[in-house]
């Protein structure tokens, strides 16, 4: 009797392997949506996976909401589709003629989601604090904030800099009333929405602010969770959400409900030249300068010789454009910098001009006994940088230019980089990312003008778009250092760089969601999605 | 008077065991803490630059070098040690550098996602593991036997986190049964979250790492169970007429149970490792995400702060298991003795 009783039989394992499957079945059934709906529950919510966690809070002092929108706080102004500065907490600015003082008046009707009153007094906190901060907010140039009365604040800089618009336009305004400690944890603010609650690691759940002063959401309820790049595709492909943020390699994999959405960007990919010919070290000791690209006529030949759109199709399986200068489609870019390319005979023509010639047969031109051949170098581990390098040293070989590709990780790259070509990628809604590039202020300073790149004129169209006292006048001024007809930094002068291409972000967006007009996207991959939330609707539905 | 005078003379050695144990605890801890420090020091990985990331054109070198000295990061390798660790021995483990929160915090916070899903896994895999053992020793050459032999070596050759692709493929996207990661549903407040949900959400991973250590357990227990049933006294009991699982509980099940809760208590480091692949597949909030994310983002005090933890952890482990040796076995407790 007793040894029966100990028996596991096997018809039993059956009956509670049954079991089992059965009921993961039954709580399977209410978690189950139908496609072409929203993911959540309610048709004004939704749940979006676009992008990776802001870990450090909700603090626009220390970075919070800088691409797209802070969402639960408003910034002083922001910027329409055609990206001009237009009001939002504040009504105006004005700048004085030295450039130094900026003057804002601020909106008298602004309160945060707790009732109180958005003052002056609010954002000279949020700028000294942000200034304090040690973080990406970059206030270095601020030297002074103070309010002039509750609605009037006044910004006295160091040096004048047109491009501290970027910081009105970015930085949210946090309460002084409510700011402390935990405040990136809690925040309170004047912007569309507010924070109902953020499970760390996992999701953030906003809804609308009732007390917004702006246009009102159309969605009232907000899920974005925190997924992997392979994740943010299960749960689109498994409809668990409404927008998803997927890698270009996922874009051929297509999901029932969902439409691709390609959006375009600044995010771009390009290659630095050393500049000046070798000889010299940096401080420490590390060689700055290559004889064969600091060759004008190399610099160009390359540039002609690549095919850009042939890399956008090949390696961007289409999902991007070609690159010209750093800031391709921005206000501030100058469409005269747009060259023919994919053209070995103009390469051939160029470097035959500038007296490089392949006399002894081997295919790669030399000049004075110095062979066209240099090393392109790029990060160890990026895949698309990779073939992008691979790719263009393929299409430069023909026209007699040898190019070697090698990945080094960035410690590496930050030795050698003075003295070798290296592909980089930039991209953002700020000029100023075009004055470190080029400046000759920057020469060999970390990452920024690693190649010794100067152009005296060249600095003084940046400098007098950094002296601009309106925004229209410095776009001006950027563009001419672009190019101003006789010289400048892009292919048609100087050629400092071969830009390349720039890397659409691709979205998974449900069929009945419309989001509206997507401007250029920066370099950062998945918040700045929301930046229009307030256009997002869903398609009418015939019924 | 004879049974008080052993108790205590148990406790004796139980003491000095148990000093020596800490002793060893703080020579590991030291050394760990050193060779990781080189380590990260030594990782291409900047640390300024990854917290800066994509924002490194609008960060001018000023600003670069203020949140260099923000985090001491300028200082020599040595220093920062030395400052780290004297922090530590007053009870600081600094502040994570991506979150902005003390580290204590983080890894707290963390920790209670990672443990639910660990202890399942462990007593899932413990019991099942044990059981799959003894049916295929039970049932050695017959059909149980080489179909649980196959699935363990088919396993013990598979990448923890390709299993749970796999799952997540299967359950989550094509039958809809499970979300897709998380912890919690999404969208609904923390107020209104059930067991049922956690559970719910818990049941993918958990599975996931207990496939993964089911397959050493069972292959112990089966190989260990078959010696057993291979000696003098087991032959003697079958030729009293025992048999069947009957004679496996009677005889066998003691002898296997110590390497068996050995196998168990020590299998903790293979646990954590598992669990930072699993949780990364499915996008769970526990220490494994934070080891990766923190490895990623040059988050020193974050890093060093896991590392030690999860010393501590598998410590912890092997000391239950030692200690479970003394008490079960009588002959480890007199070799402790002499």
């Amino acid at each position: 009797m007793e040894r029966k009783d100990n028996r596991i039989r096997p018809r039993q394992l059956v009956c509670l392997l049954a079991l089992v499957i059965g009921l993961s079945m039954l709580a399977a059934c209410g978690s189950r949506t139908d496609p072409g709906q929203s993911a959540s529950r309610y048709p004004d919510e939704l749940i979006l996976a676009i992008g990776s966690e802001p870990t450090d809070g909700f603090d626009p002092t220390t970075g919070w909401g800088r691409y797209g929108s802070p969402l639960f706080q408003s910034t002083l102004f922001k910027r329409d589709h055609e990206m001009n500065v237009v009001p939002d907490a504040a009504k105006e600015y004005r700048i004085s003629d030295d450039g130094r003082t900026w003057t804002v008046r601020l909106r008298e009707d602004v309160r945060f989601s707790d009732g109180v009153p958005l003052t002056a007094e609010d954002v000279v906190l949020t700028f000294e604090t942000a200034a304090r901060s040690h973080s990406v907010i970059d206030l270095s140039n601020l030297e002074d904030v103070r309010a002039l009365d509750a609605w009037t604040v006044e910004f006295t800089l160091r040096e004048p800099q047109s491009t501290f618009i970027s910081m009105l336009v970015t930085l949210g305004i946090v309460p002084k009333h409510a700011y402390g400690d935990g405040y990136a944890r809690e925040p309170i603010g004047s912007g569309p929405f507010r924070l109902v609650q953020w499970d760390v690691g996992q999701q953030l759940i906003v809804e609308a602010n009732p007390e917004y002063y702006g246009q009102l959401p159309y969605f009232r309820k907000l899920t974005f969770l925190f997924l992997s790049e392979d994740a943010a595709l299960a749960a689109a492909r498994a409809g668990q959400v409404d927008v998803a943020a997927i890698p270009a390699a996922f874009a051929r994999q297509p999901v029932k409900g969902m439409r691709l959405k390609s959006v375009r960007t600044v995010d771009n990919r390009g290659i630095m030249f050393p500049f000046v010919p070798s000889g010299s070290t940096t401080e420490e000791g590390y060689p700055v300068g290559n004889d064969v690209t600091s060759d004008i006529a190399i610099r160009r030949a390359v540039n002609v010789a690549i095919d850009r759109q042939a890399l956008v199709e090949g390696i961007l399986e289409g999902y991007g454009t070609p690159a010209y200068t750093v800031n391709d489609g921005l206000p501030w870019w100058n469409e005269e910098t747009i060259f023919a390319d994919g053209d070995p005979e103009e390469a051939r023509r160029i470097l035959t001009e500038g007296g490089w010639t392949d006399a002894d047969g081997d295919g790669i031109v030399e000049k004075d006994g110095l062979a066209a051949s240099f090393t392109l170098l790029y990060p160890a581990g990026d895949v698309t940088r990779q073939s992008l390098a691979l790719t263009v040293a393929d299409m430069v070989r023909p026209v007699g230019i040898d190019i070697r590709v090698e990945g080094k990780s960035w410690d590496e790259l930050s030795k050698l980089m003075h003295a070798h070509a290296v592909l980089f990628g930039w991209g953002s809604h700020d000029p100023l990312e075009m004055y470190y590039l080029y400046s000759s202020r920057y020469r060999g300073v970390d990452l920024y003008n690693a190649g010794y790149y100067a152009n005296p004129t060249v600095d003084r169209w940046m400098e007098k778009a950094m002296y601009a006292t309106s925004e229209e006048e410095a776009w001006e001024y950027w563009r001419k250092a672009q190019w101003d007809g006789q010289t400048g930094l892009s292919f048609k002068g100087d050629a400092a760089w071969a830009w390349l291409v720039n890397i659409d972000h691709i979205y998974l967006v449900d069929e009945q969601l419309d989001i509206g007009k997507q401007r250029i996207h920066p370099h950062g991959h998945g918040w700045p999605i929301t930046d229009n939330i307030e256009e997002w609707r869903w398609l009418e539905v015939q019924d | 008077m004879a049974g008080g005078s052993r108790l205590r003379r148990n406790l004796m050695v139980y003491g000095k065991w148990f000093a020596m144990k800490l002793i060893r605890l703080c020579t590991l801890l030291l050394a760990l803490s050193i060779v990781s420090f080189c380590l990260i020091s030594l990782s291409p990985i900047d640390p300024v630059q990854a917290y800066i990331g994509a924002d490194a054109m609008r960060v001018s070198p000023e600003q670069r070098q203020e949140i260099a000295a923000y985090w001491g990061l300028d200082d020599p390798p040595v220093m920062r040690y030395l400052h780290w660790a004297s922090a530590i021995l007053r009870g600081d483990m600094g502040t994570s550098m991506l979150y902005r929160t003390p580290v204590a915090d983080v890894i707290g916070e963390r920790f209670l996602h990672s443990a639910a899903l660990m202890a399942v896994a462990w007593l899932a895999s413990g019991v099942i593991g044990l059981a799959l053992g003894i049916v295929a020793a039970a049932h050695k050459g017959r059909w149980p036997d080489r179909l649980i032999t196959w699935y363990c070596y088919t396993i013990a050759s598979t990448p923890a986190f390709w299993i749970g692709l796999v799952l997540l493929v299967v359950f989550a996207v094509w039958l809809g049964w499970f979300p897709v990661g998380l912890a919690v549903p999404a969208g609904v407040l923390a107020a209104e979250v059930t067991l049922l949900d956690r559970i719910h959400h818990l049941i993918l991973p958990a599975l996931t790492l207990a496939m993964v250590s089911i397959a050493p357990i069972a292959l112990h227990t089966r190989e260990k169970l078959l010696a057993v049933l291979s000696s003098d006294h087991v032959l003697y009991a079958r030729a009293r007429g025992e048999k069947g699982y009957a004679l496996i509980m009677r005889h066998g099940l003691r002898n296997i149970l110590l390497p068996a809760i050995t196998l168990q208590f020590t299998s903790f480091s293979e646990l954590f490792g598992g669990a930072v692949l699993t949780e990364q597949v499915f996008s769970y909030p526990g220490l494994g995400q934070a080891t990766v994310a923190a490895g990623l983002g040059g988050d020193v005090p974050l890093l060093m702060g896991i590392v030690l933890c999860s010393a501590l952890f598998v410590f912890t482990g092997n000391l239950i298991a030692d200690a479970l040796y003394k008490l079960v076995d009588p002959r480890m407790r007199k070799g402790g003795d002499g």
